[in-house]
């Protein structure tokens, strides 16, 4: 900015412009050209305003080269504001300055004059300036101000200075615990000094009387100057045993100083002790080079210490072992395996993870901790595989997952190891391979008969089997354990009305009473169960007991939440019991009455959640007919501002009852709320194809591809995966799993791939050959490449290959089919297809 | 985080009984109340080597610098709590340090 001009006096019409200018410059924070502005502006007309902005620019000047470091420059723009009486505008933050540069001596002159004086400053900043002033007077010797008498108080404060610093001088002198204590007795305990005689008496007393010295030093708060001394005195007093190298380690250097010094550490172990962590600082090789040019220490340890470094440079290695020996395979492997995963190459750490697994099995037979430690590897390299692809795992077929093949050999070699068959387990239920999942748990829950977390899956394992009396075995078994389980209750609760609801379409009316009547002794009393109630009470109903069941109807309605959500629960209740008569129309009346209220989120919610139950899908005809019932009322709930977690357990709901419709219209209102969110738009396009991928438009696959990719991107699995489930056509195989079956072939090269097909073509049989003919001449080319492609994504392998792989497979075979030719390759298909 | 085995101060080998010994006696000295931070660093390392399978965990899959810690340590014996002063320079330094601290906030760990 061009300095304004400051020879001749300006005018007062361009007085007040230049006014104006520096105000705006001191409102938008320009304070340098405040400062230049306002200068002139005071030399013609000292006005008491403009010298308190000119203050303020000064400080914000001084701020902001504070902010950049330039501490020294900060302090000299603060003394522009020195009043007549010798004051700073800003005495506290000028502090700050000088002792941020290091001019101690300036400081201490400085808080000289505010100590002990009347003063504006408000409290905090007062006791501040004083605490600072006390440890700067302290470290700084200052006699009186020669320019100008001290008042009684400032003399009585360069007073308790004085005497603070010659008692710590009789300490380092070596004086006798008497003298010191002598020295001390002049320091008032209610002076900002107090600090240098708590530290001092500890420092005289120690170390008889540890727990008075640790109450004494609790009084320095960590906001003190005086604290980083409290926590070296605390590490020279307070240690009962020897100091050990964690507290020591936690001490900055100058305090390791003190305390070396106080505990009279040899000098060689101060040496030592500071060498290493300087080695340490500069980084393991340094270390490495340090610790083995130490003959003296114990070589025990340097050895533990060394090949603790080598992960991270197994180029040492060979030095290693060259001076301690050989190590075993474990350990080489071990080491390596760390090495690999340090760098991400996780192929590698696979292989090295895998050498030591074997290693161990080959060093160490049966030995426990050998199994131990197999088991930990595995459970490491299944979490390893669930993060990155390129660990294949050792399955038999490329498509197993490598998640779960480790996870079965890390069961195997530590089988007692609960909380690894619980992890399983999940993986095989949210894998659907149900056989496994049963399996393990009937294994598991013999050899763990007491845990309840294994007591549930078994439960939960015999009832998807339908197996009621195992489960309810094990469901009593468990709740002899945990007797509060709601879970396994309502589970329980949950499968015998299901029970009850079989009984009751059969005609059986007492013999779903009886299936109720068991299905109570699971309910506790403080926790009433809505489904029992609704379904005692419709089998009362039916049975003629009026008075009795409209009353436990009620009860059973306003359980599961009154209005409309509790009158839908029992009139599904009735589609599932398959009610007809008087009783049916007593529930269809009463949910249509509710309907008349404006739907709210809550009361959505709980119909979603009704219809999730098992039984609402055996019986999908029925609970689609009442859900029609329901669309007028459910349409004028697509207004709601829908998290996309409800939305999406709504979405579900409405796509496995066909309410294809109602879904398409939240969908479009979700996405005209807000445009940005890529799920709305997903569930438009499922809306519209009514869940059926063959009905995708091509720009529709490919937008899905998009927000596939997108949704990894931002690391949103759970997206990503629901729309690939959807265009996979409801696979439930995860991700990573497709993923890597998609980067498996994404390392071929595109010169690969017609060679691959054609080697895998070779061994078609013949009578395959004349079935493609035949689909061929029944559909078209094109049509018989389609009609494969949904045959192949339903065979094992189809769900782990992408898409256009599987096209451009069964285009190639089609083409080998109908006249013997190489098939057309597509490059750039196979490249989405894997990226997608 | 540094490793736990330092952390607490104890041997890869050491078993339940003894990490629990050394996980109270650290958190006797250094009580929640008064040395929060340092409380739940302890705590987390204890929880970390507090099951035999978690403790080979940390030893098989990571790295440790407990051997230098004992190293160290075995240095620090030498000294004796008290039985010297400490110079001119050590305290004006303490000193120094303490106040710079006070105006730039900053605090070692714990």
């Amino acid at each position: 900015m061009k300095k304004p001009n400051q020879r001749g006096p300006v005018s007062s019409a361009s007085l007040g412009a230049l006014a104006a200018r520096a105000a705006e410059a001191l409102k938008q924070q320009r304070f340098k050209e405040a400062v230049e502005l306002f200068k002139p502006m005071i030399r013609q007309d000292p006005r008491p305003e403009w010298k308190q902005s000119l203050a303020e620019a000064y400080r914000g000047r001084a701020r902001a080269l504070a902010a950049k470091k330039m501490f020294k420059e900060a302090a000299m723009v603060v003394e522009n504001t020195l009043g007549s009486d010798g004051t700073l505008a800003d005495p506290v933050f000028y502090l700050h300055c000088l002792i941020r540069d290091g001019q101690h001596q300036k400081a201490a002159a400085h808080v000289r004059q505010y100590v002990g004086t009347e003063s504006t400053l408000p409290a905090e900043e007062r006791a501040i300036l004083e605490d600072l002033a006390a440890a700067l007077l302290v470290a700084v010797p200052l006699g009186p101000d020669p320019a100008r008498a001290p008042s009684a108080e400032q003399a009585r404060w360069l007073e308790l200075a004085a005497a603070s610093r010659e008692a710590l001088a009789a300490w380092v002198a070596g004086a006798s615990a008497q003298e010191v204590e002598r020295q001390l007795n002049r320091i008032s305990l209610r002076s900002a000094f107090r600090p240098v005689r708590v530290l001092l008496k500890c420092l005289i007393t120690m170390p008889q009387d540890a727990d008075r010295s640790r109450q004494l030093l609790e009084a320095i708060p960590p906001e003190s100057p005086f604290f980083a001394f409290r926590e070296a005195v605390a590490a020279a007093v307070l240690a009962e045993r020897a100091l050990d190298a964690d507290r020591w380690h936690r001490l900055t250097p100058v305090q390791q100083a003190f305390v070396a010094q106080t505990r009279n550490l040899p000098g060689t172990a101060v040496q030592f002790l500071a060498r290493s962590a300087e080695a340490a600082r500069s980084g393991p090789s340094a270390l490495f080079g340090f610790l083995f040019k130490q003959p003296d220490l114990p070589q025990a340890e340097v050895r533990s210490a060394c090949l603790n470094l080598l992960p991270q440079m197994p180029d040492r290695l060979s030095q290693f072992e060259k001076h301690f020996g050989p190590l075993p395979d474990f350990e080489r492997h071990r080491i390596q395996a760390l090495a690999a995963e340090g760098r991400g190459d996780w192929a590698k750490a696979e292989r090295f993870w895998r050498a030591a697994v074997a290693a161990t099995s080959v060093d160490d037979g049966d030995d426990r901790q050998a199994k131990l430690s197999r088991g930990v590897i595995l459970r490491h390299l299944a979490q390893l595989a669930a993060k990155h692809p390129e660990i294949e795992g050792d399955g038999d077929g490329f498509l197993d997952d490598p998640v779960i093949s480790y996870l079965e050999r890390s069961c195997q070699a530590d089988p007692d190891y609960v909380a690894g068959v619980l992890e399983l387990i999940g993986h095989y239920r949210a894998d659907s391979r149900l056989k496994d999942w049963h399996r393990l748990v009937d294994e598991a829950v013999q050899r763990f008969p007491d845990n309840s977390a294994l007591l549930l899956q078994a439960t939960e394992s015999a009832m998807a089997r339908k197996a009621y009396k195992k489960a309810a075995g094990f469901a009593h078994r468990l709740l002899k354990i945990d007797p509060i389980n709601s879970g396994v209750r309502r589970q329980m609760i949950e499968l015998q009305v299901a029970h009850a609801r079989k009984q009751m379409r059969a005609g059986r009316l007492e013999l779903a009473a009886k299936e109720l009547a068991a299905a109570a002794e699971w309910e506790r009393p403080d926790v009433p169960s809505a489904l029992l109630r609704i379904a005692q009470a419709l089998v009362e109903l039916r049975a003629g007991q009026g008075a009795q069941a409209q009353a436990r109807l009620r009860a059973g309605v306003a359980l599961a939440g009154s209005g409309v959500a509790g009158w839908f629960r029992a009139a599904l209740e009735g589609e599932l019991m398959k009610l007809t008569g008087s009783s049916a129309g007593l529930l269809r009346q009463e949910l249509a009455r509710e309907r008349e209220t404006p739907p709210t989120k809550e009361a959505v919610m709980a119909i979603v959640s009704a219809l999730g139950q098992s039984d609402t899908g055996e019986n999908k005809r029925a609970v689609a007919s009442l859900l029609l019932g329901m669309r007028a009322w459910l349409l004028q709930a697509a207004v709601i501002d829908w998290l996309p977690a409800e939305f999406q357990a709504l979405a579900e709901i409405l796509a496995r009852f066909d309410a294809f419709d109602v879904l398409a219209e939240y969908a479009r209102t979700a996405r005209r709320r807000e445009p940005g969110n890529p799920i709305w738009r997903f569930h438009e396009i499922v809306a519209r194809t009514r869940g059926n991928t063959t009905r995708l438009t091509m720009r529709e696959t490919e937008e899905l591809g998009r927000m596939v990719d997108a949704a990894v991107n931002r690391e949103d699995f759970r997206a990503a995966n629901r729309i690939e489930r959807f265009l996979s056509g409801g696979d439930d195989a995860p991700l990573r799993r497709r993923r890597s079956a998609a980067a498996l072939l994404d390392t071929l090269d595109d010169d690969d791939v017609p060679e691959l097909f054609a080697a895998m073509l070779e061994g078609m049989p013949k009578g395959a050959t004349d079935s493609v003919r035949g689909l061929v001449r029944e559909f078209g080319r094109d049509g018989a490449v389609a009609h494969m492609v949904e045959q192949a994504r339903a065979t094992p392998g189809g769900p782990g290959m992408p898409d256009p792989v599987l096209r451009e497979l069964c285009q190639a075979v089609v083409a080998m089919a109908m006249d013997g030719s190489q098939p057309r390759q597509a490059p750039t298909a196979r490249r989405s297809g894997c990226d997608a | 985080m540094r490793d736990p085995f330092t952390v607490l101060g104890v041997d890869e080998a050491a078993d339940d009984a003894e990490i629990r010994r050394r996980y109270l006696a650290l958190v006797r000295d250094f009580p929640p109340d008064r040395a929060p931070e340092r409380f739940r660093e302890y705590r987390a390392a204890y929880e970390a080597l507090s099951d035999e399978r978690k403790r080979l965990e940390m030893t098989l899959l990571g790295t440790n610098t407990i051997a230098l810690s004992r190293l160290c340590t075995a240095a620090l014996l030498a000294a004796s709590p008290g039985s010297s002063r400490a110079s001119k320079q050590a305290v004006a330094a303490l000193l120094a340090e303490g106040i710079m601290r006070t105006v730039t906030d900053k605090r070692p760990p714990g």
